[in-house]
């Protein structure tokens, strides 16, 4: 054990997870308990109060879950809007879903990734994706969409690559769905038939480090095309390394 | 200041093991979510202990015979070793299968002092028991205190109360005198609270026993670790774990339910057992209070009454008071002959016996179970109902070279989702001849079998020292051709050669092709494929 470390270890003891999920429920349990005397009715007319007051607070739109620093510019505000929709697709779309959902992941949140029997483990951990708070959902595709409808708001970010056609009914179900309940879908590939609210695309991409007969696969500068609608509707782009020399996202260093 | 109630804990030691029905000299462990929970004397001689994963046990003794946790049957089969203790007091406590607890006020008044119930219980253990483990008591204030002083029991020679009294008998006890109960806590190692985030930090603060903690003043610790922390001190200062509640239950809150036609099987009870806990649950909630002790009520078509008190450390879940009321049942119903009941079920209730004032489930002070999780953990149950436990999946680490095999996949039934850790343990070795990061981002589950070829259009092989015969030009799969841009390769693995029928050889590449995917192709047994993508 060196001398360092042990220090920053009692730090991150005060690290609150997800604070942003919780704030309402918080604040009601706060007032619950420093007023033990009051009797029921009281306290439940104080609750409700409290409840009314918070109860715009707590709009999805209005809450937003973090993205990893080299992501940043890609979304409006710098951070992933609560009940949004977020689409990826090109070459390095797996990758790219990984990285988008390690932010939220990183602060707490748990990932669901619904029906990809073939995710590489290692690498979702190397982006930065929770391994401990990570569930795989494999459905038979007629328990698709219930399967997706229960995971919605249990967990905040929820990782789709459909391989069937999705009904367009289904879908916006899922959107309104969504925004009622703040968590975040990000899918890959383009079996979504509504818009999504940011759209993510990998337009270009250039492996390093393999060469001719030598060298190992080594990291890969690709360019990130982001639209959508709404705040995030002007039209961004973004290089990076994806994944970078050690796995992961890193940004291009010039 | 209130002094804990004097209790006695009886302890059964290697219980898990026990009700595999092994033999506690060979060596056995129990695992639970890939660790060891319980290991005999047997497996302990080779160095198998608690929290030991699953491979390094096998690792330190190779004829280890391994099972599966059942802590159903672990309570099915104590049920018949509590039902002993019935005629010696009527309330005793499980605290959880192979220890359970008992008041000491009355029967010690009765019996004639601590030593004379120590005894009595003793031999009413030992007889059920019949030599497949042995017995330990403990007395002291408190049950936290009991429960150490049972462990720290050694067998004494003492006379049996009513036997004869040439006939000695060895007993295994401690008996801590009233008022002592501080002075034997003292110098015990801090790691008895089994709080194992607290107990890091104070080791570090330069405290190590029991005693040094009970020294603090309480209200610093209470400042600086919170009610938790607080709970810990009291336990350490001999004082139950919470000021007792002057508030006991005016008001029923026990649920219950007729059962008709009467159950005579536990399947047919098990999902009321639900029910009747989700009630408890709300009811309890919807006042502000939770229960750290729960008595489960049976009456039977003949009017018998069955009663056991269960206890837990935290306060009792929902999901944790339908477990036990299910595991109590399969103890009465399945139980030997004599102590089964003589008709089906008719009524079954649920009595909130300790009630405390409901903390609400706040953010952990050290990260601990979230609301977050819990939400997460709740709907893996329900999918998993929904689905089937194949189709809710957890990463779960384990070895190999390959990818998808230093993490694997495991039902998310068979771990427990909160408080787990995946990062590789600190001292591992790497699996030499694994592929180094960036890790594919696809595995694929059915590899794509594939020709690789040469730029004169035949196939590329690998010799016996491992070269290739041709530069890697064209892949070409199912009619599709894609030109191979860049490669590297190939990398040998030779793998379980000891084992004839396991043993492969393979040799991988690493192929960027023209349209910028990357793709890991293998050639086994003679044929290529795409074993695994960077997408």
């Amino acid at each position: 054990m060196g001398g360092e470390w042990p220090l920053a270890q009692d730090e991150h003891m005060f690290d609150t997870r997800a604070m942003a999920t919780g704030r309402a429920r918080n604040l009601a349990v706060d007032s619950f308990e420093f007023d033990e005397r009051a009797d029921a009715a009281t306290r439940r007319a104080d609750l409700r109060l409290v409840g009314d007051r918070v109860t715009p607070m707590a709009l999805a739109r209005e809450q937003t879950l973090p993205v990893l620093g080299p992501l940043a510019s890609l979304f409006p505000g710098g951070a992933l809007q609560r009940g949004a929709v977020v689409g990826v697709r090109g070459s390095g779309s797996t990758a790219l879903a990984l990285a988008v959902a390690a932010g939220p992941s990183q602060s707490g949140a748990w990932t669901a990734v619904v029906g990809e029997p073939d995710l590489g483990l290692a690498a979702v951990g190397e982006f930065g994706v929770a391994l401990e708070r990570l569930l795989l959902i494999r459905p038979e595709p007629d328990a698709w969409s219930s399967a997706l409808a229960a995971l919605v708001g249990a967990v905040d970010v929820v990782v789709v690559a459909p391989r069937h056609r999705v009904r367009e009914a289904d879908a916006r179900r899922m959107a309104a769905r969504l925004r009622e309940r703040g968590s975040v879908l990000i899918q890959v590939g383009d079996r979504w038939p509504v818009g999504a609210d940011i759209q993510l695309d990998v337009v270009a991409g250039e492996w390093d480090g393999l060469g001719d007969g030598h060298g190992m696969l080594g990291s890969r500068r690709v360019q990130i095309h982001g639209a959508g609608r709404g705040s995030a509707s002007r039209p961004r782009s973004l290089e990076v390394l994806m994944p970078g020399p050690e796995g992961g996202i890193a940004t291009v260093e010039s | 200041m209130s002094v804990a109630v004097r209790a006695l804990v009886a302890w059964c030691p290697d219980w898990p093991v026990v009700a595999t029905g092994a033999d506690l000299a060979s060596p056995v462990a129990v695992v639970y979510a890939n660790r060891i929970v319980a290991a005999s004397p047997g497996a302990r001689a080779h160095g198998v202990v608690r929290g030991l994963r699953r491979r390094a046990a096998q690792g330190r003794c190779a004829e280890l015979e391994l099972h599966e946790r059942d802590e159903a049957r672990e309570a099915r089969l104590f049920e018949p070793v509590v039902a002993a203790l019935d005629d010696v007091t009527p309330r005793v406590e499980v605290t959880r299968p192979g220890t359970c607890a008992l008041g000491m006020r009355g029967p010690s008044r009765y019996f004639g002092g601590d030593t004379a119930v120590a005894a009595l219980v003793h031999e009413r253990l030992a007889e059920v028991i019949a030599g497949r483990t042995d017995v330990r008591i403990g007395i002291a204030d408190g049950p936290f205190a009991a429960e150490l002083a049972a462990r720290a029991a050694r067998a004494v020679p003492t006379v049996p109360v009513g036997g004869m009294a040439s006939v000695r008998e060895e007993m295994a006890a401690r008996i801590v005198a009233e008022g002592d109960v501080a002075g034997f806590l003292a110098p015990m190692n801090i790691e008895v609270l089994e709080r194992p985030e607290l107990v890091d930090v104070l080791r570090r603060l330069g405290i190590r026993t029991l005693g040094a903690f009970a020294e603090l003043p309480a209200s610093d610790v209470l400042a600086r670790f919170g009610s938790e922390g607080l709970g810990a001190h009291r336990l350490a200062s001999g004082l139950d774990e919470r000021p007792p509640d002057a508030r006991h239950p005016p008001v029923d809150w026990s649920v219950s339910s007729e059962i008709d036609p009467p159950a005579d099987r536990v399947d047919r009870v098990a999902f009321l057992a639900r029910t009747l806990a989700d009630e408890l649950h709300r009811r309890l909630g919807s006042d502000g209070v939770t229960c750290v002790r729960v008595g489960i009520e049976a009456e039977t078509e003949y009017g018998e009454q069955l009663i056991r008190f269960w206890r837990h450390e935290g306060a009792l879940t929902d999901a944790a008071v339908a477990d036990r009321v299910r595991w109590q049942l399969d103890g009465w119903l399945n139980g030997s002959a004599a102590t089964r009941p003589s008709g089906g079920i008719t009524r079954l209730a649920l009595v909130p016996d300790e009630l405390i004032a409901a903390r609400g489930r706040q953010l952990g002070f050290w990260g601990g179970e979230t609301e977050v999780d819990q939400r997460a953990v709740r709907v893996a149950a329900r999918l998993q109902g929904q689905l089937g436990a194949d189709a809710v999946l957890v990463p779960e680490r384990d070895g190999g070279r390959h990818p998808n095999e230093q993490l694997r996949l495991v039902p998310a039934a068979t771990v427990e989702l909160t408080g787990r850790s995946l990062a590789p343990e600190p001292d591992a070795a790497p699996w030499p001849g694994a592929l180094p990061a960036p890790s594919p981002t696809r595995v694929l589950s059915a590899p794509i079998p594939i020709d690789v070829l040469d730029i004169d259009g035949s196939l590329v092989t690998v010799t016996g020292r491992g070269l290739l015969s041709a530069s890697p030009a064209v892949l070409a799969a199912r009619g599709k051709r894609l030109e191979v841009d860049r490669w590297a390769g190939p990398w040998p693995i030779d793998e379980r050669w000891w084992d004839p029928e396991a043993h492969t050889r393979q040799a991988r590449l690493q192929v960027i092709t023209v349209d910028g995917r990357a793709h890991l192709v293998v050639l086994a047994n003679g044929v290529w494929s795409i074993t695994a993508q960077w997408d």
